[in-house]
């Protein structure tokens, strides 16, 4: 952000100081003069070119992208002015933040502290001397506070503050004193504040307890001891601009030179390496730093550095001031920023894994920062820098998702910067195969998850292609798509890293790229294996969003997968949780849902939701998705509806939300040509209920968005033959009632089946009671015994049905009341009944069922939609939870 | 038949001396060459103590080689080993075989340690001597003093490991013995320790692989598990118990995931067992069958189906084509080719003509269950059995089940009929309701018993009384 802004960002907050404010006044001129100082010929142009107007053009740019208006009004007021003398002056300002900041600002903060510690020291005495202990306390806390700045730059406490300490102590005590005797009391807010005073200052107090034992044995040398720290201070921080009063020699070929503070030059030589590193450093961070000059400094010092030594630190903070850029975090980093620091980390990585004795730590024994430092010098011939390229790495991963969600993914740029992911692949690639040669397992398992995360989810070509590049650059990891021969070996071989690796979450996110990975390979009953052994549906709800939205995907995608394979039934337990809450965009974080329909969203929330946000290349497309849901929705649904003939029992459904679009589409009084998919599924719903198994298929397989999926049109042929089968089962269902006989060969020759499996469809049906028929054999036909069932004979079933249920509500509280432990002792006696034996069958086999699913896999369908349910349900509240 | 023979899968779960019957079997059967099956005999052999068993496998494959001499050496060495193992062991042995030790020995096994060792100085050590003696005698092969004397060392030992290791021990020398009740009583408590102690690991004895992973407990159990499940195929294929007790332990949950985990192979046991017990005509009378006897064949078929992408064989397949496609001409293809199948395995070959009978029996059950009109040749036909024949079977069938009621044979147009007449309602609401009332006492009785626990055995034996 260019200061220019920053003044307007940073106006409520008007806390700074006057030179703050003169700085700013600088940046409102800024921007000027890069539009004026290119006219001035040759030398002039030169002069400022270093120092100023690289920073203030670079700053102009900017203005000029997002608010070119204001730069409009700004740059007639400034042409006015003479370039040359303006240019000084503010040359002087400039440089002023920029390196002689470190030496001046400490100096002038310094006094300027003391000052204004001194100020609320006096403001506090009057207010002693008319007993105004609120005012009292407030210039307290403003003292607090101050000292509490002191503390934040190490510096010592000044004796002032301790005099004041003591001095308030003892006054308190005696207003204490005088208060109990005092006839006439305080008024109100006043007592409040004293007492509020004395517990204050006691805690002062004792947190300084040496300071005030040492101040009160000895005035004096306290006081010289604090100068002797404060001037010692000095010369560290001017330190950095010793060097530049010195002439630059090596400075441009052109014989100019970069200019410094006050007209002196700026000069950077190998030696005074460590001290520009130092102050860069210093500054970073602080409010008023022009970061673009910073990382054209460090830049600078690359090129000079001349030992590893000074190229690894020159790097580490090259790289992160680059990072640290961008201020806010709903920006992205530039790209060609992006593309530097990217760079930059592979130098780094290169030099580190190049030079064994250079190791890059987080944590490491203190060291000067201003001497150079050599393995020979070293206890055990290895220099240890504080620094962390994983950060880098993960860093880089970040911005680059961070980019690619802000840019629109519609456009040629969006494409442009996919493909810089070539690179960072690369990069981490690099740093996985340096990690894995220094054995360091931590930082390692991170980077391969990173590298995981670029590939589970992509096809086997485009994986191929970064791996070919990743394999182009000199070091490779030992885990590579040519090692490993095809895309699931390499995924199975850095999945089974991570297992095994000890870090929990990388465990989990790992389980679930993989399962993702079979689905999207259409392997479903290994992903689907997986994720019941993995025992993650009953923990996901309390693992972070991330994990979720991953689990999520891997769910979705095995709905997919399913319906790829044609397992429709699978398909639609799977998929039917994630729709059943009506927020699937927003469960994949493949989109914000602005309205809420009790609560709306702070903004801090949405923010927060929208880093969350997939980049659009990672999208599992919805509209498909539904398509699939929908689809087989429809061929489980319909046949069920025609099934059932009492009005009650169709309240019960499978699928809701299939439902409700159905009512929805039923009620519609007027249904034209279809336009959506839903428009297309509807309609063809109403085919297959009316047996047109032909119309509902050309209307299944019209829906355009089939092309999306990977072998299109096997999915449409196995549709077309589920329709077949299912519209043979509704039109059954439907029309038994009306015949007493049915000939096979009809049927056959209706829904296009072979009479085989006509046979074998309408054999499950009577087999499985839900057709009351037999089949003559020699005559090929079905035989219906339709039961005609009384309105008293219908109401006595229901009700000896609701009795049944009631009875089985009752034990099952019981089981809960008596808990787990007792359960089997009281329905085992049942066992020893012979009347109840049948029934106890039916008992303990669902009881089995159900511990089945509970056990290491898991049962069939049926126990696995209830575990998604679970598990989605769950976490719906932690996911209301976190936004709210 | 090579392709669904299994031995090749089973033998690595097995130990041994187990895998030596298989071998054996498979020699008999011709499925495999003969020469190469026997090398195989020869390579296990060689591992075992067993040097005469040895040496002849040796001249049978080598028949004009002279036998390698180092069986000779280790003949020596067994001979001596055998002796000083022996005599380390009978010293326990003669404290334990008096009647005033075996009087006074408990069920605590640590006070049955301080006793012995209070009274006739015998250490743990010395005990250890029973199982090394034991496991010395299994080696080569004389399984039934071994089991004696893991027997008894079980009994004194306190060493979990090492009594796991004995019961291993005690059950294949059970097996080897064909004593198969002690077998299936040693098969038993194995089970339950395994069930009940899940933190250390199990590795059973002589394993040929040893390094058995023993990272995780629960991997360790689900190890034994599959360990069990495979070696109590003996037992459940020969004690004249043995099918209905599988469906038992293999569909109960534990093992039924066992199973779909580790060696969905043993489906085709518990398919078969399921088939095998189905009451056919000819074994009606027998012992009552628990209800997950009765449902097996329900069961089987769902783990089958669910498991169908991992293992099918012929009879998984016939019973899928059977009761999930009801495709009646596959099913019986798949039935032929089963058949085979059976007849050749080395477990369920005695049962061929059994599972003949109950596969029949399914097939004309579900048949009848579809159908009203039924062409006897066609229905012969599906059983794989010749006109004349399968009429005579047929008739049968009709006469000794249940369905005598409702099918008549129309031999003039050699059909079946088979008239159901529909459930009339009421029938219906009283099979609904019965044993309402039942249910209704049981929580009664429950709740009873969970506001007043004391009196529980009284009121257990009232729900017992109701019921």
């Amino acid at each position: 952000m260019s200061r220019f802004f920053r003044q307007a960002g940073d106006s409520d907050s008007e806390s700074s100081s006057s030179e703050d404010e003169l700085s700013m006044s600088s940046g409102d001129e800024a921007p000027a003069p890069s539009k004026p100082a290119a006219k001035p010929a040759g030398a002039m142009s030169r002069f400022l070119r270093t120092a100023g107007s690289d920073s203030s053009s670079s700053s102009s740019e900017e203005s000029d992208e997002e608010e070119s208006d204001m730069d409009s009004d700004e740059a007639p007021k400034t042409k006015k002015k003479p370039a040359f003398l303006r240019s000084d002056s503010e040359d002087e300002d400039e440089s002023d933040d920029e390196e002689g900041k470190a030496g001046i600002r400490i100096m002038s903060a310094q006094e300027k502290r003391l000052a204004e510690m001194e100020a609320t020291g006096k403001a506090m005495d009057n207010g002693l001397k008319i007993n105004d202990w609120v005012a009292i306390s407030n210039e307290f806390d403003k003292l607090g506070r101050m000292i509490q700045r002191q503390h934040n730059v190490s510096e010592p406490i000044p004796p002032f503050y301790v005099k004041t300490l003591i001095s308030l102590e003892t006054s308190l005590t005696s207003t204490l004193a005088k208060e109990k005797e005092a006839k006439k009391k305080m008024n109100a807010t006043n007592a409040k504040a004293l007492t509020a005073m004395k517990q204050k200052v006691r805690k002062a107090m004792k947190e300084y307890e040496q300071d005030i034992q040492k101040y009160q044995a000895d005035p004096e040398t306290f006081e010289r001891d604090y100068l002797a720290s404060v001037s010692r201070e000095q010369p560290t921080a001017t330190g950095a601009k010793a060097p530049s009063g010195a002439p630059a020699a090596d400075e441009g070929e052109d014989g100019f030179q970069s200019v410094g503070k006050g007209g002196k030059t700026l000069q950077l030589t190998p030696e005074g390496i460590f001290k520009t590193l130092q102050s860069v450093q210093e500054a970073r961070g602080k409010k008023n730093t022009d970061r673009a000059e910073q990382i054209r400094i460090l830049e600078r010092l690359l090129e000079i550095a001349v030992t590893s030594y000074q190229r690894i630190r020159v790097l580490l903070a090259l790289v992160s001031s680059r990072f640290d850029y961008n201020s806010s975090v709903s920006n992205h980093m530039p790209t060609e920023l992006w593309l530097s620091a990217q760079r930059e980390v592979d130098q780094l990585i290169s030099i580190v894994a190049a030079d064994p004795s250079y190791i890059i730590q987080e944590i490491t024994e203190d060291y000067d920062d201003l001497l150079e430092r050599h393995p020979s010098q070293e206890k055990d011939g290895v220099v240890r820098i504080r620094g962390s390229i994983i950060s880098f790495v993960d860093r880089l991963d970040d911005e680059f998702t961070k980019s690619l969600q802000n840019i629109d993914p519609h456009g040629t740029e969006y494409v442009e910067r996919l493909k810089d992911e070539k690179v960072l692949y690369c990069t981490i690639c690099r740093a996985q195969a340096f990690y894995e040669k220094t054995k360091q397992d931590d930082p390692l398992s991170r980077v391969v998850m990173r590298r995981l995360e670029h590939i589970y989810s992509k096809p086997n070509a485009v994986v191929q292609a970064l791996e070919s590049a990743a394999e182009a650059s000199d070091v490779t990891p030992a885990m590579s798509l040519s090692a490993k021969g095809t895309t699931s070996d390499l995924i199975h071989s850095l999945c089974v890293y991570l297992y095994k690796a000890g870090n929990s979450l990388l465990r989990t996110r790992a389980m679930l790229s993989h399962i993702y990975h079979y689905a999207l390979h259409n392997d479903f009953h290994t992903a689907r294996d997986m994720l019941l052994m993995s025992h993650l549906q009953e923990s996901i709800h309390s693992a972070d969003v991330a994990t979720q939205i991953l689990y999520n995907r891997t769910v979705v995608q095995l709905g997919l997968c399913a319906f790829r394979n044609g397992l429709i039934k699978e398909a639609q337990t799977t998929l039917h949780d994630i729709f059943a809450t009506q927020k699937v965009k927003e469960l994949l974080a493949q989109g914000i849902q602005h309205q809420q329909r009790f609560q709306s969203l702070t903004p801090e929330q949405e923010k927060a939701e929208r880093q969350r946000q997939l980049p659009f290349h990672m999208h599992i497309n919805t509209e498909l998705l539904e398509a699939a849901f929908l689809v087989s929705s429809m061929l489980v649904e319909i046949p069920l509806l025609a099934s059932i003939d009492s009005e009650e029992a169709k309240r019960k459904a499978i699928s809701k939300p299939f439902r409700r679009l159905l009512d929805f589409a039923d009620r519609q009084v007027f249904t034209g040509p279809p336009e959506s998919t839903r428009d297309h599924i509807m309609q063809a719903s109403r085919a297959l209920q009316d047996g047109e198994w032909e119309k509902c298929r050309d209307l299944v397989q019209s829906i355009k968005i089939w092309s999306l999926m990977p072998e299109a049109n096997k999915v449409k042929e196995m549709l077309a033959k589920r329709i077949q089968e299912q519209g043979l089962r509704t039109y059954l269902f439907t029309y038994a009632p009306h015949y007493s006989t049915l000939s096979l060969e009809l049927l056959s020759r209706t829904f296009g089946l072979p009479i085989r499996s006509v046979t074998s469809i309408v054999s499950k049906m009577i087999w499985t009671e839900e057709l009351v028929a037999s089949l003559d054999q020699s005559s090929g036909v079905i035989v219906f015994h339709r039961l005609e069932v009384s309105r008293q004979q219908q109401l006595a079933l229901s009700i000896a049905e609701k009795v049944n249920a009631m009875a089985e509500q009752n034990e099952k509280s019981l089981d809960q009341k008596m808990g787990m432990g007792t359960s089997g002792g009281w329905n085992d006696h049942r066992a020893d009944g012979k009347s109840g034996e049948k029934r106890e069958g039916g008992v303990q086999e669902r009881r089995g069922r159900g511990e089945r699913t509970r056990g290491t896999r898991g049962g069939g369908t049926r126990g696995r939609g209830g575990r998604f349910a679970q598990g989605l349900g769950n976490q719906m509240p932690g996911q209301v939870s976190q936004r709210a | 038949m090579a392709e669904y023979e299994l031995s090749k899968t089973i033998i690595p779960y097995l130990d041994r001396h187990l895998s030596l019957p298989l071998l054996a079997h498979l020699v008999e059967t011709n499925i495999f060459p003969a020469e190469e099956v026997q090398v195989a005999q020869y390579e296990l052999a060689k591992g075992t103590n067993m040097f005469d068993y040895a040496e002849t496998l040796f001249k049978q494959i080598h028949p004009d080689e002279e036998s390698p001499k180092e069986f000779g050496e280790k003949r020596e060495k067994a001979f001596s080993t055998h002796e000083q193992l022996q005599q380390e062991a009978q010293a326990v042995l003669d404290v334990i075989e008096k009647p005033e030790v075996a009087q006074s020995l408990r069920q605590d096994k640590n006070q049955n340690l301080q006793y012995l060792k209070d009274n006739y100085n015998l250490t743990l050590d010395q005990i250890t001597a029973l199982y090394n003696f034991g496991k010395f005698q299994y080696s080569y092969g004389n399984y039934s003093g071994a089991a004696d004397y893991l027997y008894h060392f079980r009994v004194l030992s306190t060493d979990p490991d090492l009594t796991i290791s004995a019961h291993w021990g005690k059950l294949a020398s059970d097996i080897l013995t064909g004593k198969w009740d002690t077998a299936l009583e040693e098969l038993n408590s194995l089970r339950e320790a395994i069930d009940s102690r899940t933190p250390a690991p199990f590795a059973p004895v002589n394993t040929s692989n040893s390094n058995t992973p023993t990272v995780d407990p629960a991997l360790s159990q689900l190890h034994s598990r599959t360990w069990l499940v495979h070696w109590s195929l003996f037992v459940y294929f020969n004690h004249p118990q043995g099918r209905s007790l599988l469906l038992e332990t293999f569909l109960s949950p534990t093992y039924l995931n066992t199973i779909q985990t580790s060696c969905p192979w043993i489906l085709r046991y518990l398919a078969a067992a399921a088939i095998i017990s189905t009451p056919t005509p000819s074994s009606s009378g027998s012992a009552p069958v628990s209800s997950r006897v009765k449902n097996a064949i329900r069961e089987v078929v769902k783990v089958i189906q669910m498991e169908g992408y991992q293992y099918t064989d012929p009879i998984t397949e016939f019973l899928t084509q059977l009761h999930v496609e009801f495709d009646f001409e596959a099913a019986q293809k798949e039935l032929s080719k089963a058949d085979a199948v059976v007849a050749d395995d080395f477990f369920l070959g005695q049962f061929k003509d059994e599972f003949l009978e109950s596969a029949r029996c399914l097939v004309s059950e579900a048949y009848c269950r579809i159908h009203q009109r039924i062409d006897i040749g066609d229905l012969s036909d599906r059983l794989n059995l010749p006109r004349e024949e399968g009429e005579k079977w047929i008739v049968n069938l009709i006469r000794e089940t249940r369905m005598g009621q409702d099918a008549k044979i129309d031999l003039e147009k050699n059909l079946i009929q088979i008239s159901r007449p529909p459930q009339p309602v009421y029938q219906s609401v009283i099979e609904k309701t019965r044993g309402l009332a039942i249910r209704t006492q049981v929580l009664g009785a429950a709740v009873a018993k969970a506001s007043a626990p004391a009196p529980a055995p009284e009121a257990q034996a009232q729900a017992v009384t109701v019921s």
